[in-house]
């Protein structure tokens, strides 16, 4: 079993089929599943992917994970990534040298100026999507919203097939961020688990009953289960009753939630901001084992005075993530977990006559780090006034190509949504070789 | 049982043999139904399950048809009863029921706009899904049914013309959901090329298509229509679909050749030639005048039509997989030749029989869950849908039967104040309908699709559950009252919740933890949050 989560597995359909079209492979999971867990020994291990300790601590080891950095409404690469002092699209602020020669960034990230040999920055982002709730979408399924198909987001993916079967916690954690798209057609077993703003865990997460009472109700209700399981031997009560106790296991790890003891010690690193105590929550779930963590910031959308906009939202979040990277580095963490940055959208070249920049998607710039990803560079090109890619363009599907490749997940897996085969990033797109390891 | 009649089974195989459709006209197709599935079962060399008990078909039917789980008193009643045709009667009664037509209303606003509808309002129908249910309590014959939701005539808020809402300018997306939804094809990838290996060619996706170019969604500007925006399908008298050939090959700005339109596996439609001109601007206060030529009237007659080679063996193949788990063919809506049915001989049965009957679906539902096929013991190899109907099929409870499951178990009925309130239209109620659709809402295909989730268990666990189980009058109440003796509240618990009597060693195990103290409303908490009551089986 080289997956913890088979029957989810066996619903997609790898490489090595012709690309066609098939509904029967589709149906054919059941007897997939069988094989698999007959090669388990025929024992049940891991049904559900809820349960079970299939996997070794080797394997855990060894498995990835990701933060997605949203900055959320749109960030300007102008003053971030792509500076253009000098041109009449310039803006207000100077770059500055970083820790690679050549590459030079915004001065309102000092802190990243000093990872940035971690840190590969794509200049050439060109997607389809100008709006937010449309860019939102596109950036975190990597499709654009379409009436019949629920794509499922990055997270979800990630979830499915980087997930641990038998975590304690949630395998898609969201802090504070956006876009709704969620699980999608891969089912609700990848909806992604919610953390507010201030750290507060989603809706019914907290027992309301005193423990002894919450022992003796859920005791007489694994003895209800067990006898219907037993009976009826069917599945899909074996997975009901699984992912209870999932549950239920999450109630006992929900102090990996609470992070004021080490906040204390990491306000530095991290710098004293909330999107900091954020990503220290982020960091300290994929310690954890969670697969996929997302941390937003808000709000980029700088359609009036774009310079002290970001002025004031820059600062805060690159001294987080830069702690974030130096933090991971430092425990080993770096290796095998994948660091994302994007937005939905980037920032016209052009300043409104409100020193407003709006939004723009022909070209703009997004990073990413860590999980072999190959820092200390930037790839594709944007134009002297950084309106058109000039060379090397990266479509919204050529990121999540790279993305997924990054994290060891084949970008041209499909899974069906009903009979139709959608491959994770949209056909037609390609990794970034020159980033990848 | 039918595993050891041998001899009954060489009989009925021996009458079945060579006769493709029902033994004679007195035969009920139920019977023809199980000898077709025997002589499966034989071939295959299965053993099905055993009968289902009484309290397994009670408690099986009732959600079936009605979205509940019998009330106690139903439950006592039937599995005291001694009468030989117990099981038709209660059928006739649950077919005659005002909620069966809620339970069909309920299947097919599932099948038509799924939990997430593409959009452009058609969130909002409570128009569409009144008169759904008024269909199913008229028994409206099926191939009527189509043809009105097809034709969309009159106002959203009346009913059919909602369906194209969804797929305002796009008859693309139309395109693939109508041949999918009625006729069981799958044209979906002949939108962007041939299809590899079905027949299908991207010409036939734009033939198709094309009959749905001209229609316009008009948003009708009229006030006083509460929440719901009014909508109504207008039809242009020109206009056509543009083909510009493989998306692949796809070329910005190029422009398409105009597409005629031609119904699946015949010749190009004949129709008045078009007059030249343009499309008319429709005004936003009267619904727009009928065309002389209706393309969609067209497509409606040669969907809805019993010589349609797809038209009849959908729906029969649908409403089969509601009730035995698989479709014949599966997953339900697809026909196509690389799909094969497990039983080819059962769907044409079904299929000529419906056409003989006037597409009455509540016959055929009569029909297929009075067979022995249906009434066969859930307990089986563990698969939710069986692969051929040799035990009964185990689904999850949607979001909506669900909240009556729990209401009718728990003994809830609305206090004073919201029962004022006429609360009747709130269909989660006490609880919000808003978690309950985010936590039970998808998967619904009613097909035995079923992923456990982490949220559904918080929320049973720690969420608002308690409001639906205490109060006057509840079972919790009941359960409670020390001055019973133990056992009866026991086996009041299990056939209030899952109408069977408990066995031995539960009633010992509930009466050692209500003896010890354990409070009432936790063990009715215990019993409607378990699997067996989560999962119709």
């Amino acid at each position: 079993m080289d997956q913890p989560d088979a029957r989810a597995r066996a619903g997609d359909r790898g490489n090595t089929m012709p690309p066609i079209c098939n509904p029967t492979a589709h149906l054919s999971r059941r007897a997939l599943m069988k094989g698999t867990l007959a090669a388990a020994g025929g024992v049940v291990m891991n049904w559900g992917g809820l349960t079970g300790t299939a996997l070794g601590e080797e394997a855990k080891k060894e498995r990835k994970h990701c933060i997605l950095l949203w900055m959320n409404g749109g960030a300007s690469q102008f003053e971030t990534f792509d500076m253009k002092p000098g041109r009449p699209t310039g803006g207000p602020y100077r770059p500055i040298s970083t820790n690679v020669n050549g590459i030079q960034i915004c001065e309102l990230m000092p802190k990243m100026a000093k990872q940035m040999d971690k840190v590969a920055v794509i200049r050439s982002m060109r997607t389809s999507q100008v709006d937010h709730p449309g860019g939102i979408y596109l950036m975190h399924t990597g499709y654009q919203p379409r009436g019949n198909i629920r794509y499922p987001e990055m997270g979800a993916v990630v979830a499915k097939y980087q997930g641990l079967g038998d975590s304690d916690l949630p395998n898609f954690v969201k802090i504070s961020s956006n876009g709704d798209a969620g699980a999608g057609f891969l089912g609700p077993k990848y909806q992604p688990f919610g953390i507010g703003a201030e750290g507060g865990l989603p809706p019914f997460s907290t027992s309301q009953k005193p423990e002894l009472d919450e022992k003796r109700r859920n005791d007489l209700r694994s003895f209800v289960d067990s006898q219907f399981v037993e009976t009826s031997r069917s599945e899909v009560a074996k997975m009901h009753r699984e992912s209870y106790e999932a549950a239920r296991r999450l109630q006992k790890a929900r102090q990996a939630f609470n992070i004021d003891a080490e906040w204390a010690k990491s306000k530095d690193l991290y710098g004293d901001s909330e999107f900091g105590r954020r990503c220290l929550m982020a960091r300290r779930l994929v310690e954890t084992g969670v697969a996929f963590v997302e941390v937003g910031q808000s709000s980029y959308d700088s359609h009036a005075d774009n310079a002290s906009w970001h002025r004031g939202l820059v600062p805060p979040m690159e001294h987080a993530w830069a702690g974030l990277l130096e933090d991971l580095k430092q425990r080993g963490l770096l290796d095998t977990t994948l660091v994302v940055w994007t937005g939905e959208i980037g920032r016209t070249p052009t300043i409104n006559n409100r020193a407003g920049r709006d939004h723009y998607v022909r070209c703009w710039s997004t990073a990413l780090a860590g999980c072999g990803i190959k820092g200390g560079q930037t790839y594709g090109e944007s134009d002297e006034n950084g309106a058109e890619v000039k060379t090397n363009p990266v479509t919204e599907g050529d990121f999540f190509a790279t993305v997924y490749s990054a994290l060891g997940i084949n970008p041209k897996k499909e899974n069906y949504a009903g009979i139709r085969p959608v491959p994770l990033a949209n056909f037609g797109s390609n990794p970034v070789k020159e980033l990848l390891d | 049982m039918f595993g050891s009649r041998t001899l009954l089974l060489t009989l009925v195989l021996s009458l079945v043999a060579g006769s493709a459709g029902r033994l004679d006209a007195q035969t009920p197709l139920r019977e023809v139904i199980d000898g077709q599935v025997r002589a499966k079962w034989a071939a295959e060399k299965l053993t099905p399950a055993k009968p289902a008990t009484d309290a397994e078909f009670l408690r099986r039917v009732t959600i079936d048809l009605v979205g509940s789980i019998p009330s106690y008193e139903e439950t006592i009643a039937f599995l005291e009863s001694k009468e030989p045709t117990k099981r038709e009667k209660l059928v006739d009664r649950l077919l005659e029921d005002p909620r069966h037509a809620q339970q069909q209303a309920d299947t097919w606003d599932m099948i038509l706009f799924g939990r997430f509808p593409p959009g452009n309002d058609a969130d909002k129908r409570l128009g569409f899904q009144a008169w759904l249910r008024t269909q199913f309590e008229k028994n409206v014959p099926y191939d009527e049914l189509a043809r009105t939701i097809l034709k969309a005539e009159g106002l959203s808020t009346d009913g059919p013309a909602m369906y194209y809402v969804q797929y305002k300018n796009a008859p693309e997306d139309a395109t693939e959901s109508i041949t999918q939804q009625f006729l069981g094809v799958q044209l979906q990838c002949a939108r962007c090329h041939d299809h590899p290996f079905e027949e299908w060619k991207q010409l036939d996706f734009y033939g198709m298509a094309a009959f749905l170019a001209r229609l316009e969604v008009v948003t009708l500007n009229r006030k006083g229509s509460g929440t719901e925006s009014t909508f109504v399908i207008g039809e242009q008298e020109v206009g056509d679909i543009q083909f510009t050939g493989p998306a692949k090959d796809a070329v910005a700005g190029k422009k398409g050749e105009p597409v005629k339109p031609k119904f699946l596996h015949a010749t190009a439609l004949v129709e008045p030639a078009a007059k030249d001109g343009k499309p008319a601007k429709f005004s936003n206060t009267a619904p727009p005048p009928k065309p002389k030529f209706s393309r969609k009237d067209r497509l409606a007659e040669w969907i809805a039509d019993p010589k349609n080679p797809y038209f009849t063996k959908a729906i029969v193949n649908r409403v089969w997989g509601q009730f035995m788990g698989k479709g014949i063919s599966h997953p339900v809506d697809n026909l196509s030749p690389s799909n094969p049915p497990v039983m080819p001989e059962l769907m044409e049965t079904l299929a000529k029989e419906l056409i003989v009957h006037k597409y009455d679906l509540k016959w055929l539902t009569r029909e297929i869950v009075l067979s022995q096929a249906y009434q066969l013991s859930g307990a089986g190899d563990g698969e939710a849908m069986p692969r051929l109907y040799h035990h009964s099929r185990t689904r999850p409870l949607s979001a909506e039967e669900l909240a009556e499951c729990w209401r009718v178990a728990s003994g809830w009925t609305p206090s004073g104040a919201t029962a004022a309130k006429g609360a009747k239209s709130e269909r989660f109620r006490p609880l919000e309908s808003g978690y309950m659709l985010r936590f039970f809402g998808t998967p619904n295909s009613g097909a035995g699709d079923f992923q456990g989730g982490l949220q559904e268990h918080l929320y049973m666990n720690n969420g608002p559950l308690g409001s639906v189980i205490g109060g006057k009058g509840s079972l919790s109440e009941f359960v409670g009252t020390a001055s019973k003796p133990v056992e009866d509240r026991v086996r009041r618990l299990y056939l209030q919740t899952l109408n069977r009597p408990p066995t031995a060693i539960e009633t010992e195990k509930v009466s050692a933890y209500l003896k010890s103290g354990g409070p009432a409303a936790d063990a009715v908490w215990a019993l409607i949050t378990s699997a067996e009551f989560r999962f119709n089986h």
